[in-house]
């Protein structure tokens, strides 16, 4: 423990001081060509022409290359866990969403590219889109995806993240109030300053060298060799350098599209959104629908929470599943409600793909659970810091999935909360830990849901 | 046309309209200046011009002839850091290191115009640099310290040195 507590100097610190640390469009190779991509102008559509023998035939441009160029054209970022793939690396047939990439040119400098860009043929038959999550169960929806327009393969082929604990009609009985409430936080775009980037760069052996800008190296590399079908022994990934992520980074942008271009050209290529690519094509926090339902009694104790959440995914799975998982295991909070009845949906719309941002799946519920205690407290008119504090999470209380918890720090947390605003407690709460439940702190409804926490 | 960078005099062949950012990059390959928006909204391409805080990005290479323009680099190397570099380096002011260039340059450009500790004021200084790792405390709080005149221990900012147990730095 010799670094807690002492000033320990970042490895990088002196060089991002002195403007030396090499970000990946700092990396100069001679020759690298510039990357520009067609993008769909529609959110959906069918591709009924693309010619790009103009692009093709431009002075100047090196490698033109759309999805009939990909060796395998649907991976998904999450195959390797078994998650099935939906999106492929440029479009095939149709569009699903503003900005998806169709073509992509490498050439001699970025205005030849965007000019190859230009002389592309397209045109498009239009179909109806859809973007609000709550209407896409609806029997006139459009459909948007192969799946339908929510994902159906969780574990079992479910279609949904589906929670049961306890006996929920039993919580929602015996309950003294019923508190409800939705909350829907939007997407949010996560806007690093460095924008999407990768330089790859074709090697005398045979192998491409991946200079990248991804928060996930070896989840990229997995993608990029896949979609190329090489062994992994053929790519040599440099990153570990970000200009800002956030939970952006984490999708494969620009990897796999440099890599192919880089084959077909045997010239180094370099990607590089704009600021106005990264705003509109890039990935964004998922926007979120959540309805509550909470079985509370007159003195403050939550019996149990049904609770229905919509995950918009945009166009595309990517990590979506994943998150929905995350958000379904963490869905009470920070807080012990014995009683479960919670089904999560995967849905797709024609926005552009969402994927991690900071808490990924978790600050959504995070934000809807303790907006929801504090409209419990207010309704039963009992004090927010004590309603928090009884239903807190304490060692030997279960998540939603069954986890029993060695050191939740919900207490602590909350007090030091109360104590920085110099909010009154009464003694008995002021002097609350995260030990064990026993006595009035362990009310009948709270005995079964306790778990060993032996071997964690 | 003829362009001073760091105190070193250079024979500009990009044509005229070329940003003076892509003209540091791509033609004299000193890459500190960021592109992070290219529209002189962020901020991380700053540069001095005869000693301003500008935007290289928005600026034509032929409007700044003959002047004296400074980077990072010009401001000091790791083993002899200017005290905005040391403060930076001390106060953890940089996260990704992406819009540091541009901020150390807009700070050192307020301290040397006698700037104050006056955190509003620094604010003012620092209004157009975006750092969405969210680090603006630290920053300012980096900013105010070489405004204040603080030294800063050698053993913490010099390159390659194991810095711990420095006893007193808040």
């Amino acid at each position: 423990m010799k670094a807690v507590g002492a000033r320990v100097p970042r490895y990088d610190g002196v060089a991002h001081a002195t403007g030396r640390t090499e970000f990946v469009d700092d990396v100069r190779v001679p020759g690298t060509l510039w990357v520009k991509a067609l993008r769909s102008p529609s959110h959906h559509a069918d591709i009924t022409r693309l010619d790009v023998s103009a692009a093709v035939a431009m002075k100047g441009v090196r490698a033109v290359i759309t999805a009939d160029d990909v060796p395998l054209l649907e991976y998904g970022h999450l195959s390797a866990l078994g998650i099935p793939a939906d999106e492929p690396l440029l479009a095939k047939g149709e569009v699903r969403y503003k900005g998806q990439p169709i073509a992509v040119v490498a050439a001699d400098d970025e205005e030849i590219a965007q000019a190859a860009v230009d002389a592309i043929g397209l045109d498009l038959t239009e179909k109806p889109a859809l973007f609000d999550i709550r209407k896409a169960f609806d029997a006139d929806a459009p459909r948007i995806h192969q799946w339908g327009n929510w994902y159906t393969h969780f574990e079992g082929g479910m279609d949904r993240r589906q929670i049961r604990k306890g006996n929920i009609e039993d919580a929602f009985d015996k309950a003294d109030v019923i508190v409800q409430g939705v909350y829907r936080p939007a997407a949010i775009e996560h806007v690093p300053l460095e924008t999407q980037v990768s330089l790859v760069v074709p090697e005398a052996n045979g192998r491409l060298t991946i200079y990248s800008c991804t928060q996930a190296l070896y989840f990229s590399m997995g993608v990029v060799a896949a979609h190329l079908q090489l062994p992994l022994n053929k790519l040599k990934f440099v990153g570990g350098t970000v200009g800002g992520g956030f939970g952006g980074k984490v999708d494969t942008a620009t990897e796999t599209i440099c890599a192919l271009l880089a084959q077909k050209s045997g010239r180094p290529v370099k990607w590089r959104w704009t600021r106005e690519e990264e705003f509109l094509c890039s990935s964004t926090r998922a926007p979120w629908h959540m309805e509550i339902a909470d079985a509370v009694t007159k003195d403050g104790w939550i019996l149990g929470r049904k609770m229905l959440t919509l995950h918009d995914s945009g166009a595309y799975s990517r990590f979506s599943p994943y998150g929905l998982t995350k958000h379904s295991f963490h869905h009470t909070g920070a807080y012990s409600i014995p009683n479960l009845e919670f089904d999560g949906y995967v849905v797709y719309t024609n926005r552009v793909p969402t994927t991690a941002m900071r808490g990924f799946g978790v600050t959504s519920v995070s934000f809807a659970t303790e907006t929801h205690l504090s409209r419990i407290a207010h309704e039963l008119g009992v004090d927010p810091f004590e309603l928090r504090l009884k239903n807190a999470n304490r060692i030997g209380d279960t998540s939603p999935n069954q986890i029993a918890y060695t050191d939740p720090s919900t207490v602590p947390t909350i007090l030091a909360i109360a104590n920085a605003l110099g909010h009154k407690l009464t003694p008995d709460y002021r002097a609350m830990t995260r030990d064990p439940r026993s006595g009035d702190l362990l009310p009948e409804h709270l005995v079964a849901q306790i778990g060993s926490t032996e071997g964690h | 046309m003829n362009l001073s960078v760091n105190g070193v005099p250079h024979n500009i062949e990009s044509a005229p309209l070329t940003s003076l950012l892509d003209v540091l990059r791509e033609e004299l390959q000193i890459t500190s200046a960021k592109a992070g928006c290219e529209q002189g909204g962020c901020g991380a391409c700053t540069v001095l011009i005869d000693g301003e805080p500008q935007r290289s990005c928005l600026t034509p290479v032929v409007a700044v002839e003959g002047a004296e323009i400074t980077t990072v680099e010009g401001l000091g190397t790791p083993n002899d850091l200017a005290p905005v570099q040391q403060a930076f380096t001390h106060h953890y002011a940089a996260q990704c290191g992406f819009c540091t260039s541009g901020m150390m340059l807009a700070a050192h450009a307020y301290v040397e115009h006698g700037g104050t500790e006056d955190r509003e004021a620094i604010q003012d200084a620092l209004g157009g640099h975006v750092c969405r790792c969210t680090g603006y405390v630290k920053i300012i709080d980096a900013v105010a310290a070489v405004a204040r005149g603080d030294s800063f221990d050698a053993t913490l900012t010099a390159a390659g040195t194991r810095m711990t147990n420095l006893g007193g730095v808040a």
